[in-house]
This record gives structure tokens, C-alpha cells and sequence, in this order.
């Protein structure tokens, strides 16, 4: 095994499992007591693909189509530096998927960059029942197969592979059949196949194929042996609850993707037109039928299922029939709507907690990451609560009662709902006895997230932890992006609704602050933005890479920032980062974490070192950063100089601009105490402004709300 | 009494009906749009406020009498636009298109070729098409017409144009134009009578059209175009032709009407009240002399009667189209009826004609009467182009009492 070893975990104490040890790669804590990522890239490569200088193939068969285009891009792009050579098989006269890649390619990483990766592919075609000769120099080492979903061609493909490369591992990127069936490990990974990082793994313990997708920057996550695993479950599920209310009522589908992006997120049929109707709607299809084998009429495809997987045809009406008559719902209509959309879901989830198919959090987040849900499904019906969801259950058994029978009900597995695992979906707290870690696995703060970090912290205060960091899981999020938009919803019309959202998160922030001896966050993405930024800001250091992003974007949405990044960060730096602070606060450009250093962060570096640095903060070993005091007191003239900006270019960005610099203005103008009512004041109030409710939450919010 | 039995296999659910509102002329948001496209996604939408699962269609029947772009697909583009992908042809015979596709249905069911058959009926008078026809034996290479206009304004067989045949009638029948004037009061008073009691909540659908952008252009909730008249207002109005005036003649609106025909046991399944059994008894045409038309349906009747064996006693509810008030009075002198006892719930002489669907709905308020009234038979009659009759007679059960 590749993988670096970790220090002995069994002195860390968890508020619940975390999602990184699913992988085999230690926890988080670890993480920085070791001062390194646990898992190497170069190490895991070579143990896939052989030594450098001597490495095999990476064959991805089916190559041309949707999943196996995406995956020669995805991987093509990672393992090239490498040198794995990508091997991309399909049938003659298959359509060119692949070439098609070439201008996102280049939107990536630029032509050069385009044009190496994709000369770093080998692309060869085969007649289904034999392996081109011109493979074998090759030395394939590992196949990620991407053919049609059909059982015995799949399983005469792994054959046809074994009997010339009896070593080679392969994995199947099968949105249905498990791996009991297939006879190969699974893979599946999730739309849009370019960049969405997520695959589904099925396997008995962690490979290194697992640990190397993970160390690419990919997000494996385990999943049990079960039929359609936890992605097509949720979006296969939703899909034909969807069609199915479409076969009760005559509602179009199109009105219902409207509700059903309301009320959950995703535009599920709308999805299968965008997908590409012919395969998608076959790949649903198969799931919901293979389903219905294993567990009952719960998931039995309708009668428009096998017409349109039949026809091919698009589930939309073409452009010239755009539909001419509205289908409106009352509150009557809508509640029954919702019991029949919910009530599948929950009843389906139910099944998966049965069968414990993951981890929590990562079932929870499968709905988010892939299928578009606003919020995972284990946090929808956390907030229903065991009785209220059962009851939504029993209400759809009444509409259809046909889905009450089989083996797909499980009401027990609902009442788990107070376990530390449920109630910590997004956020999980872990400690060595002596300093705590506090882990967000959500890319965008919200209402859930809030609520689990106050739990979070209130956990180690009970634990008697007074040092803490507070930074990503390290798994499903890869970045933190801010805020999530969808909360300031209701902030729109009501600036009551407003303050609740930026006091309460401000407050929330304010603990890191307030409640802990040393508290240190600690970015290793990409990016942290807006809403992120400013709850790591309250800590008291903040430790990035070089290369992570720092910015302020609510600027360009606009709204006015409202977890105290008007004031906060201005009271830890002097006049010279004051200018710097509103140029990220007024022009929404990020910088590097290297040119924030001083400023806004208090160390950046390389991630080994940055890992040593925010553990040595943390542990109170020697560190040698300086702490930037927090003024308590009035921060007088802070808007006096202003920087010197680029033109607004909008109406919108120059009323923006001049509400955040009366909300520095303002709340610095006043203590720390009543500085949150000032910043939190002035963010509700632009909330509610016409600026902000024609911009991009307002826009968001008329075409998610109807 | 003999046994009277068109279709003995054929019923009509109750309450799986529907029609539109029937805005008058370029009123409406119906003007804007495509009436094949908006009467399938309408009859779906129908169906669905009626928890009648449009899966439960096999077959459809439609009936309209203007142009539609795209008519050429004919039914199963309808249907496609209702949602269900099933066959079914379209049926036209002028003003008695609404009966005729129900009749048509029926006999669908009963032969046995399908079991549960929708009946649509619809027409956009709004902007009816110009059509340009090269005629070889014309004097003319290419002839324009505008469908609506110049079809009400000449009949190619008589020369005469509709308006000129009421005249007719009414010079025939020494009708008088103060009798037309009372008639056309009290079928205004009736309407709005039905509008008051909520009688017509049963029939009328109240629709939102949408822009092609998705937006709400107009909603479809009122028969625009009617309003109240007054005695005094309209014998003020001037004689366009013996007993026709602005007010005692119907106008030109858009709408559509639909409803199930299917066999007696899925009609059970199918209706909110299965004790409700309503069934197609006779059906009748005739083709009166030329320019007579508003005495045609009277005759359709008479024979219908006779055909059937009952008198106009044994009816409990009598409904027709009347572009024309004079088509009623010259009805109440040929069977010697009062015309107060007709078209108790409104006629098409107040809520407007829009062709196709004119007959679905008066059938529809039909039904909903009888019921009203406990059952008994229903008597449906109107005239159509060429001078034509056509009355139908139905039976509606005594279950159905409210």
C-alpha cells in the first residue's frame, strides 16, 4: 500500500466518524499532527500504473461516449503530468465524444495545456469480441469501463480484458449494477462528467485506485453493494416521482421540474434532455427497473419511462410547442405535490439507511454534489423530523398505495434522526485531547452548517478543548465559495429575516473568537469567498496555501457582506491593509494567499508547511506568527483614503459599493460589541433594496421560487 | 315505449368534462396562440382538475372547423400536446362539430375499437386564417379568403350569406321582431342567471395562457364580449335583416370543450359520482330547403321525435345552438314550445360561437341541468352551414339528484 501512514488515531476522540477515514486515509486530525497529506499522488501512481518511466495504460472503454469523454478528459488531464499514457477504446463509426472536449480543454488549461494532455492519448477502436493488437505495447493497468449498461456485454468485456491482461484492475462506471453482479469494482461517477470530481466506490476496502482518485483531487465515496448505490437512488428516485405525479395528474414536466427545483433543487427531467434524452432516459430506466426487481413497485418505471427510453425522444416539448397553457398550484395542490415527491424520497432513503449504503454525510451530500439538491436529503428530513416524514410517507401510500408494498419501507431506520451521524451532516468535530478540529464539509455556509458548527464548538467546550482549528473535511469540500445565496431567499422581502441570518451567523463566528484560547483556520483549497472568509477571519490566525484565493465577491451579486467582513477583518490590520481590505471588499477580485499575508492572513505557504505551521499554532509549539491583535475599541477614519477602483460598470456595483463603504464606515465607527448590530443592520437593509432584488439572489430566487 | 338506444355500450363519465370560457373575438389571450396546441394542453389540464389521468385516453376525437397551423397532424398532434400519445382523427362539420364528435365517439366505444375516447372540440375565430386557393375555373388565378368572414358572408350553394337566412326564417315564420327582442332578454337574464347560482363553476375552466417565454399573457376566465341588455336597448338596435340585430345574433369567440366517452363500467371507474349513468339514446340530421337554416334543427327534432317515439313532455332539458334568436322562435312555433323552458343555464346566442366546441359545451350545461334536476332525457339541437339540422337525444340518470 501506498498510502502514508498515518500516526496512531486511537487518542482521537470524534463527535462523529469522519468521512476521510471511509477512504482508509486516517482523519483529519492526523492530518496535521503528520504535516502532510495522507495520501501521495506520485506514490499511488506508480503503484497503479508501475514506476515512472515504465508505466502502464489507464484504458477507458466506451471512450467516445458521454461518461467515458468526460473521464478521458478528467483523468487524462490529471495523470498526464504523470506520464500514464490514456488509452481511449470504442467501436468504429462510434460518435467523436472526445475531440468534442478539445475547446473545454483548452478553457482549462489554456492550448498548450490542451494540446499536451490530449497528445498524451492514445485512441484505438475494437470490434466488441477482441482487444486491438495495438494494446498490448501499451501494457494496460488499469480499465475504467464506460460500454452501454447491459449485464452480459459488460461482463464478456471484463473477460475479454482478463484473458490478455490477467493483472488488470478494472472498475465499471455503472450507475446500477453492483459490483456482486458485474464481478469488478464500481466507479461511478456523476454529471457532468468533465468536472464533476464525485465516484461512487465500490469496493472491500480501500484501493489505491480509491486513494489515487482522492490524491488527484477527486472525491471517491464509498457506497455498498446495493443496486443503483446512493446517487441513482436520489436522482433516478426523483426523476420518476416526478413522472409519475406528470401520469396522476396530466402536469406537464416541465411545471413540475419548476416545483421540484423549488422545493428541492434539481429540474430532474429537464436533466435527462440536457443529458442527452436517448442515454439518460436508458440509464434511468434501467436503474428504476433493475430497482423494482430487488425491492417492489416503489420503483417501478411508468408507462413514459419505457415509451421515451424506447423513442429516444426528448421529455421537453421542442421549441416551437414551448407550452402554451399554465398548470398553477394552490396550497392544496402543492402540499399534495410535495407528498408525492417527498414521500418517495423519504421512503427511499429509508431503504439506504436499512442497508446502511454510506456514511451520513456522504449520503447526504451525494443529493447536493450530483443531483442538484439545494440541501442533501438527510438534512430535508432531518428538519421534518421522524413523524412528519413517516407521515409524508403514509400520505404518498395513499395517493399510491401500490408503493407501500414490497421490500422498501423502513420507518425504524427514520428515527435515528437525533444520532450524532445525523445531526452532524455538515460539520464533524474531532480532538486528541488537547486541541480540537473542526471540519466543513459543505463548499457553501448555510442555515445546517451554522446550526452543526455551533454544535461543533459546543461539543468541545464540553470536551474542555480551548484550541482549536476549524478548516474543510478534506474530502467532499474541495473549496469554500461563501455563502449559500439560496438563504437570503426570504432576506428579500423581509429585512427581519435579514438581520436573523447575518446576526445569527455572526454570532456563530463570533465564538471562534470568543470561546476559544487559539483558534486557527486553515483554507487548503482553492478558494475561500465571501461568507467562508469571514468566519475564518474571526479566528485568530488564519493559515492558507500560496495559491488559495481570497476574495470578497459579494460585491458583484450585489450584497453587502454580513458576517462582519465590513469591520472584522479591519480591526486585525492598519491603514495600509485597510486600503488593501477594500479593494477585495469593493471590487470583488481575489487575491493569493501569499500577497494577503500580513494583512488577512497570517501565514501562507505550501501545504506541508502550512499544515506544520496551523499545528503548531494549534498545540502551542513554536510557531514564530505574530498574532494580529483584534481592536476591540472604535477604528477611527478606516474610509477616509479609498483605493483606487476600476469603474463600477453597473448601477448595481456603484449602489453595492457605496453600501459596503458606509457599512465599513459605520460599524467601525462603533465598538466590537455594537459593531455586529451596525454590520448586521446595514446587510439586511441592502438585502431588501430594489439593487439587490434585481441582481443575481433576485434573479436566482424568481427562477427557483416560481 | 320502445327501447331507445343509440350506443347501448357508450356512456359519458360525469363531471370528466370541461370547457373553456369563450372570449369573444380578438379579446383574449386565446387570439395569440396556436388553438390546437392550447385545447390539448388545455383538455390535459382539464382532466387533470377532474383527477382523470390523461393515461386513461385511447383514442381522441377532435372537432374544429378553421384552419390551424400544423392541422395536417390532425389529432395525434393534439393528443401529443394533451400529453398522451394516442391515434385519433379529426371531425368537421361546421357549427355541429361539437355534437358530431361526441356522436362520433360514441361509436367509437360501442363498435368496440376503443374503450375510453376524448372528445375535443375547439376553434380561434380570433385571426382565422387568409387562405389564398388557386381555382383554375376562377377568373381569378389566386382567390384570398379570410375562413370566418367570408364563409358567414356567402354560402357557395345558395349565394346567401347566414345572416340572410335568419331573415328567411323569420319572414317564413312571421316572426316578430318584438318577440325576438323578449326572447333575447331572457336568454341573457338566463346566463347570467347560471353565472350567479355558480352553475357554470361545473362547466368553465378558468385557464392561464402563456407567452413564449413562459410568462403569463392573459388569463382565460370570463366569456369577455357578453354583457347585459336591456328591452329598451335592444329594440333600439338596428335591423341588419328581418329580426337580426347586433344583439339578437350570437358573435364570433375562441374556446375549446371536452369530455370522455368510454364504456359503462370505466365510466363508473372514471366519474367522481359513478352513480350517474348517462347515455346517448338518437341522434338526427336533416337538410331543410335553401337559406332556411334557423328551421332546420326544429325539423331535426320533429324527426328525432318521431324517429324516437316521445314528445317534447318527455324531455326534461332542451338546449341548442342559436346563432340566431329567430332560430328559437321559430323552434317554440314549429313544436310549440315555450321558449322560456330552453336553454335554462345560457345559450350560444349570449356566450359567443367559436364553431368547433359551441355544441360540447351546450351538451356539457346539458348534463349538469339534468343532473341538477335528477335526470331525465336530454334534447341537443343546433343548426349548421348548409342549411342543416342536427339534434341529439341523451339520458341522464335519476342518481344524480343534488
Amino acid at each position: 500500500m501506498a498510502t502514508t501512514t498515518s500516526r496512531e488515531t486511537s487518542d482521537i476522540k470524534m463527535m462523529r466518524r469522519d468521512t476521510l477515514g471511509t477512504l482508509g486515509l486516517g482523519t483529519v486530525l492526523d492530518v496535521f499532527r503528520n504535516g502532510r497529506l495522507p495520501a501521495d499522488p506520485a506514490e499511488l501512481v506508480s503503484s497503479v500504473f508501475g514506476p515512472a518511466g515504465d508505466r502502464g495504460a489507464l484504458v477507458i472503454s466506451g471512450a467516445s461516449g458521454i461518461v467515458g469523454a468526460g473521464k478521458m478528459m478528467q483523468l487524462g488531464a490529471r495523470l498526464e503530468p504523470f506520464g500514464v499514457p490514456i488509452v481511449g477504446l470504442d467501436m468504429p463509426g462510434a460518435p467523436d465524444g472526445i475531440s468534442r472536449q478539445y475547446p473545454g480543454l483548452v478553457r482549462a488549461f489554456g492550448k498548450d495545456g490542451a494540446d499536451r494532455i490530449l497528445g498524451n492519448m492514445v485512441r484505438l477502436t475494437y470490434d466488441g469480441k477482441s482487444l486491438p493488437d495495438q494494446l498490448k505495447p501499451l501494457r494496460p493497468k488499469f480499465l475504467l469501463e464506460a460500454i452501454p449498461e447491459i449485464l452480459e456485454i459488460k461482463r464478456a468485456h471484463y473477460e475479454m480484458f482478463r484473458a490478455s491482461y490477467p493483472d488488470i484492475q478494472i472498475r465499471s462506471v455503472t450507475s446500477g449494477f453492483p459490483a456482486s453482479q458485474l464481478g469488478v469494482g464500481i466507479a461511478h461517477p456523476a454529471f457532468p462528467h468533465e468536472i464533476n470530481k464525485v465516484f461512487e466506490v465500490v469496493e472491500d476496502e480501500p484501493s489505491d485506485v480509491t486513494k489515487l482518485f482522492w490524491a488527484l483531487g477527486l472525491v471517491p465515496v464509498p457506497v455498498s453493494d446495493d443496486w443503483s448505490f446512493v446517487l441513482d437512488v436520489l436522482f433516478c428516485g426523483i426523476t420518476l416521482a416526478a413522472v409519475r405525479y406528470h401520469r396522476m395528474t396530466n402536469t406537464p414536466v416541465w411545471k413540475i421540474d419548476k416545483y421540484v427545483r423549488k422545493h428541492i433543487g434539481p429540474n430532474p427531467v429537464r436533466a435527462h434532455d440536457a443529458i442527452g434524452a436517448k442515454g439518460a432516459t436508458f440509464l434511468t430506466w434501467s436503474c428504476l427497473h433493475h430497482l423494482a426487481g430487488e425491492y417492489g413497485p416503489l420503483f417501478e418505471p411508468t408507462p413514459e419511462f419505457v415509451q421515451h427510453k424506447d423513442s429516444g425522444q426528448d421529455w421537453y416539448p421542442p421549441n416551437h410547442f414551448r407550452p402554451v397553457v399554465d398548470f398553477p398550484f394552490d396550497d392544496d395542490d402543492e402540499a399534495e405535490f410535495l407528498d408525492w415527491i417527498l414521500g418517495p424520497l423519504v421512503q427511499m432513503t429509508s431503504l439506504m439507511l436499512k442497508e446502511e449504503r454510506a456514511h451520513l454525510g456522504l449520503m447526504n451530500a451525494m443529493g447536493e454534489l450530483c443531483a442538484q439538491f439545494r440541501r442533501g436529503i438527510l438534512a430535508m428530513i432531518r428538519d421534518l423530523g421522524t413523524t412528519r416524514a413517516i407521515a409524508t410517507v403514509e400520505r404518498y401510500h395513499k395517493h399510491h398505495p401500490e408503493a407501500a408494498k414490497g421490500d422498501s419501507w423502513y420507518p425504524a431506520a427514520l428515527e435515528r434522526i437525533s444520532d450524532p451521524e445525523w445531526q452532524q451532516l455538515y460539520v464533524n468535530a474531532e480532538h486528541d485531547g488537547k486541541v480540537g478540529v473542526v471540519t466543513i464539509s459543505r463548499e457553501s455556509y448555510n442555515g445546517d452548517v451554522d446550526a452543526e458548527l455551533n454544535r461543533a464548538i459546543d461539543w468541545l467546550k464540553a470536551e474542555k478543548i480551548d484550541r482549536v482549528i476549524l478548516t474543510s473535511d478534506f474530502h467532499l469540500s474541495t473549496q469554500m465559495v461563501g455563502a449559500d445565496t439560496n438563504e437570503f431567499f426570504p432576506a428579500l422581502d423581509s429585512e427581519e429575516e435579514g438581520a436573523r441570518i447575518a446576526g445569527d451567523w455572526s454570532r456563530t463566528a463570533r465564538r471562534l473568537d470568543a470561546e476559544f484560547a487559539v483558534s486557527v483556520g486553515f483554507v487548503p483549497g482553492k478558494r475561500c469567498l465571501g461568507g467562508y472568509l469571514e468566519l475564518m477571519t474571526h479566528c485568530h490566525y488564519l493559515v492558507t496555501l500560496d495559491d488559495t484565493s481570497l476574495g470578497f465577491p459579494e460585491v458583484t451579486l450585489p450584497v453587502v457582506p454580513g458576517m462582519e467582513g465590513c469591520h472584522w477583518p479591519f480591526r486585525k490590520t492598519n491603514a495600509d491593509g485597510w486600503m488593501k481590505l477594500l479593494q477585495l471588499l469593493l471590487t470583488g477580485r481575489p487575491v493569493s494567499g501569499a500577497n494577503a499575508t500580513g494583512w488577512l492572513v497570517d501565514f501562507a505557504g505550501p501545504m506541508e508547511e502550512a499544515l506544520e505551521v496551523a499545528w503548531s499554532i494549534a498545540s502551542g509549539s513554536d510557531h514564530r506568527i505574530a498574532k494580529r491583535e483584534l481592536v476591540r475599541e472604535i477604528v477611527p477614519c478606516v474610509t477616509d483614503a479609498m483605493p483606487e477602483l476600476p469603474p463600477a460598470g453597473s448601477p448595481a456595483t456603484q449602489g453595492a459599493r457605496a453600501a459596503i463603504v458606509a457599512t465599513v464606515r459605520d460599524a467601525c465607527s462603533v465598538n466590537l460589541a455594537d459593531s455586529l448590530d451596525v454590520q448586521t443592520r446595514h446587510a439586511a437593509g441592502f438585502l431588501r433594496s430594489d439593487l439587490c432584488r434585481k441582481g443575481r439572489v433576485g434573479d436566482e430566487r424568481s427562477r427557483t421560487l416560481i | 315505449m320502445k327501447e331507445i338506444a343509440m350506443f347501448p355500450q357508450a356512456r359519458i363519465p360525469y363531471g370528466t368534462w370541461g370547457s373553456s370560457f369563450f372570449p369573444a373575438w380578438q379579446q383574449s389571450a386565446l387570439a395569440e396562440v396556436n388553438i390546437g396546441q392550447f385545447a390539448g394542453e388545455a383538455m390535459g389540464r382539464i382532466l387533470g382538475q377532474r383527477r382523470v389521468p390523461k393515461s386513461e385516453l385511447d383514442y381522441l376525437v377532435i372537432g374544429s372547423t378553421i384552419p390551424w397551423h400544423w392541422k395536417f397532424w390532425n389529432a395525434p398532434l393534439v393528443a401529443s400536446c394533451l400529453g398522451e400519445r394516442v391515434p385519433g382523427y379529426h371531425l368537421e362539420q361546421a357549427c355541429a362539430t361539437g355534437l358530431q364528435a361526441v356522436v362520433a365517439a360514441g361509436a367509437e366505444v360501442e363498435s368496440g375499437g376503443h374503450e375510453t375516447v376524448g372528445v375535443l372540440t375547439f376553434d380561434r375565430t380570433s385571426d382565422s386564417p387568409v387562405g389564398v386557393f388557386p381555382e383554375r375555373r376562377s377568373y381569378q388565378r389566386t382567390v384570398p379568403i379570410a375562413d370566418v368572414w367570408d364563409n358567414f358572408g356567402f354560402d357557395p350553394a345558395t349565394g346567401n350569406a347566414m345572416i340572410q337566412t335568419a331573415g328567411i326564417a323569420a319572414r317564413k315564420y312571421k316572426i316578430d321582431r318584438r318577440e325576438v327582442d323578449e326572447l333575447t332578454l331572457h336568454r341573457t337574464e338566463q346566463y347570467f342567471g347560471a353565472i350567479e347560482s355558480g352553475f357554470l363553476d361545473r362547466v368553465l375552466f378558468p385557464l392561464d395562457v402563456l407567452n413564449v417565454q413562459g410568462k403569463p399573457l392573459g388569463r382565460v376566465d370570463s366569456d369577455l364580449g357578453v354583457r347585459p341588455l336591456t328591452l329598451d336597448g335592444l329594440r333600439a338596435m338596428r335591423e341588419l335583416d328581418t329580426c337580426v340585430t347586433g344583439g339578437t345574433q350570437t358573435h364570433a369567440s375562441d374556446g375549446m370543450a371536452c369530455l370522455l366517452v368510454t364504456t359503462e363500467a370505466r365510466a363508473k371507474e372514471l366519474s367522481p359520482r359513478p352513480e350517474i349513468d348517462i347515455r346517448f339514446l338518437a341522434k338526427t340530421e336533416i337538410r331543410t330547403d335553401p337559406s332556411l337554416m334557423p328551421e332546420a334543427p326544429a325539423i331535426a327534432v320533429q324527426k328525432l321525435l318521431q324517429k324516437t317515439g316521445l314528445g317534447m313532455s318527455d324531455v326534461a332539458v332542451v338546449k341548442n345552438h342559436n346563432p340566431f334568436a329567430v332560430n328559437d322562435a321559430v323552434f317554440a312555433k314549429v313544436l310549440n314550445y315555450d321558449w322560456r323552458d330552453m336553454n335554462r343555464t345560457g345559450c350560444s346566442l349570449v356566450w359567443g360561437h367559436p364553431q368547433g366546441p359551441t355544441l360540447t359545451r351546450i351538451l356539457i350545461e346539458a348534463f349538469e341541468e339534468a343532473v341538477d334536476l335528477g335526470g331525465g332525457r336530454v334534447l341537443v339541437f343546433g343548426c349548421a352551414a348548409g342549411d342543416v339540422g342536427i339534434a341529439a337525444l341523451f339520458e341522464v340518470s335519476e342518481g344524480g339528484k343534488r
